[in-house]
């Protein structure tokens, strides 16, 4: 074969493995969308339950409150606590940086069941504070680890010449760690408000009717004995679509959320 | 360039000090209230039979013996390694395949594509879970539909078989979470400087050469992150599994945090499920603890 050739034959070889690639990430995707407004009839469902619009409304209003505060709340604690483990030379800085990894392995269940008796006792089970302060409980230990990645990057000789300049610690904070990480801030917020809109479980033990998120009216399709998939299609295309929408307008910050100093190690 | 941490001069150190304990105290005791609490409260709770009944009754070990005792707990346990295993697998192969082969476009298309293809990532497993089912239904499904092309589709029993309900969930969840690693493994190959490949070429390496000696070891830090990550949640496994099959056909998929969460929530059982949920712990300890050693950041080094 020439060189011509064979660099087609390449080219040609690549994209079909991108078509087909192309075919198994969009095909499913495509299918619940287009279930999401065919008639019931064209699917297989028996008698179409009227899904109440303002019920769906609802859920959405719930899941982005819970998604946004929740949000706000990991970033503001997350932003400190890494900050306080990176600027100081703390001795402990290392022993306590890794204990918030270990935060991945204890089983949620473990969690699960402490927190749902916290915060029956406290009365604020079923209400949406619940779920935010057990969203932002799980990511918290996760997002520190992302922002010490994030912090480390920053060349210390520019907190150092703010503080010459004679800037206290925390206006060095404000005015020149936060701007030059705020790439590693918009990751973060992404990654976070991905985990609080899709999550399930906590979602689904600490609310109540009508604090129901999205994942949890969901849930409830899922038990049925015939799957209403006309409506459950919908509850998942309003799901999805607002995360899938973000990460399009967000992509290059996904990239650098997920790696997030992993590369660099 | 240095970063950070920095060492405060010595005049200043008690009130910075200060300033840093109180910056990640909220955070800190946020954990210890949350995760760590909850830990010693399952650790004691999995000592006894019906704890915080009327009729607790301390049982100490018997709740672990119980679990070693129980064939539907070693088959969650099973099902467990080899999903994960089978997880891992895939995801790798997948991920880092089309990775590389995406690192081989122009930049722009490379980026257009990766977006596309990170749709699946952005998804709740619950609705993974819808779509697949939907997509694995024996009449409308177009797995089947697929498969019947080709004439496979007697032997495949799909979520409804026993003997394929497994693999059959796994496939979703790689679905969902292979562009994790897709990303991950893509932004550390633009690290890679392309000198490398240019020398190796000159030399003239092939290929597959090139991938197996040059960029994979250049990965390999990334790769120990990328199955830290995966096989630690792969091991935790509850959402999309729920949505799926919810541990069946005949246990067939259930998995240690389905099967604890059945025992703890639905049959009252809750000393056993604190108990299975220890033992996941210290399964995911022994499996993934050297990797998490690895991985474990110096927050003072370069």
């Amino acid at each position: 074969m020439s060189p011509r050739t064979k660099r087609r034959a390449i080219w040609a070889v690549k994209w079909v493995i991108v078509a087909l690639f192309m075919l198994w990430t969009v095909v499913p995707i495509a299918i619940v969308i287009t279930n999401a407004f065919k008639k019931p009839l064209d699917i297989f469902t028996t008698a179409p339950r009227l899904f109440f619009q303002p019920t769906l409304l609802k859920y959405f209003v719930n899941s982005t409150i819970v998604a946004v505060v929740s949000t706000v709340f990991v970033l503001i604690l997350a932003t400190f606590a890494s900050y306080a483990l990176t600027a100081f030379g703390f001795r402990w800085a290392n022993w306590v940086a890794n204990a918030f990894l270990v935060g991945r392995l204890v089983p949620v269940i473990a969690m699960l069941l402490p927190l749902f008796i916290i915060f029956n006792l406290t009365g604020i089970r079923g209400t949406l504070v619940a779920p935010i302060i057990a969203h932002a409980a799980l990511q918290l230990p996760f997002m520190v680890w992302l922002l010490i990645g994030f912090m480390r990057d920053v060349p210390k000789e520019l907190e150092q010449a703010a503080m010459v300049d004679g800037c206290t610690k925390m206006q060095a904070f404000w005015r020149i760690i936060l701007p030059i990480i705020a790439p590693g801030l918009a990751a973060a917020f992404i990654l976070s408000m991905q985990y609080s809109w899709n999550e399930l479980l906590f979602s689904l033990q600490l609310t109540s009717f009508d604090t129901y998120t999205l994942p949890v009216g969901i849930a409830g399709f899922v038990g049925a004995v015939s799957v209403n998939a006309g409506q459950s299609s919908a509850a998942a295309t309003v799901t999805m679509v607002p995360m899938i929408v973000l990460g399009f307008f967000i992509q290059k910050y996904l990239a650098a959320g997920t790696t997030g100093g992993a590369v660099k190690g | 360039m240095t970063t950070l941490p920095l060492r405060p001069r010595p005049a200043l150190i008690r009130r910075d000090a200060l300033l840093g304990l109180v910056l990640v105290l909220p955070a800190a005791l946020t954990i210890l209230i949350v995760m760590f609490i909850p830990l010693v409260y399952a650790v004691v709770a999995s000592l006894y039979d019906h704890p915080g009944a009327d009729q607790a009754a301390f049982v100490f070990v018997d709740n672990y013996a119980r679990f070693f005792q129980d064939p539907v707990a070693i088959r969650s346990l099973l099902n467990t390694a080899l999903y994960t295993a089978l997880n891992l697998v895939l995801c790798l192969l997948l991920g880092v395949g089309m990775a590389v082969l995406l690192a081989s476009f122009p930049r722009r298309t490379g980026n257009v594509l990766r977006a596309i293809f990170s749709m699946p990532l952005l998804i709740s497993p619950i609705i993974v879970g819808l779509i697949w089912r939907y997509m694995y239904d024996p009449q409308y499904g177009i797995i089947y539909w697929l498969l019947g092309l080709v004439g496979l589709d007697q032997a495949f029993g799909g979520l409804n078989a026993s003997g394929t309900a497994l693999i059959s969930v796994v496939v979703a969840d790689v679905w969902n979470v292979t562009p994790f690693i897709l990303l991950v493994v893509s932004a550390g190959l633009t690290v890679v400087p392309d000198e490398l490949y240019e020398a190796a070429r000159i030399d003239g390496a092939g290929p597959f050469r090139i991938l197996f000696r040059i960029t994979i070891p250049l990965l390999s830090k990334v790769l120990a992150v990328v199955i830290m990550i995966r096989g630690t949640d792969a091991f935790r496994v509850f959402d999309i599994i729920y949505a799926l099959t919810n541990g069946g056909p005949a246990y067939a998929t259930s998995s240690l945090s389905i099967y604890a969460y059945k025992a703890a929530f639905e049959q009252g059982d809750l000393g056993y499920g604190m108990a299975v949920s220890i033992l996941t712990l210290i399964a995911l300890v022994i499996l993934f603890g050297p990797l998490m050693r690895n991985s474990a950041r110096r927050v003072d080094e370069l």
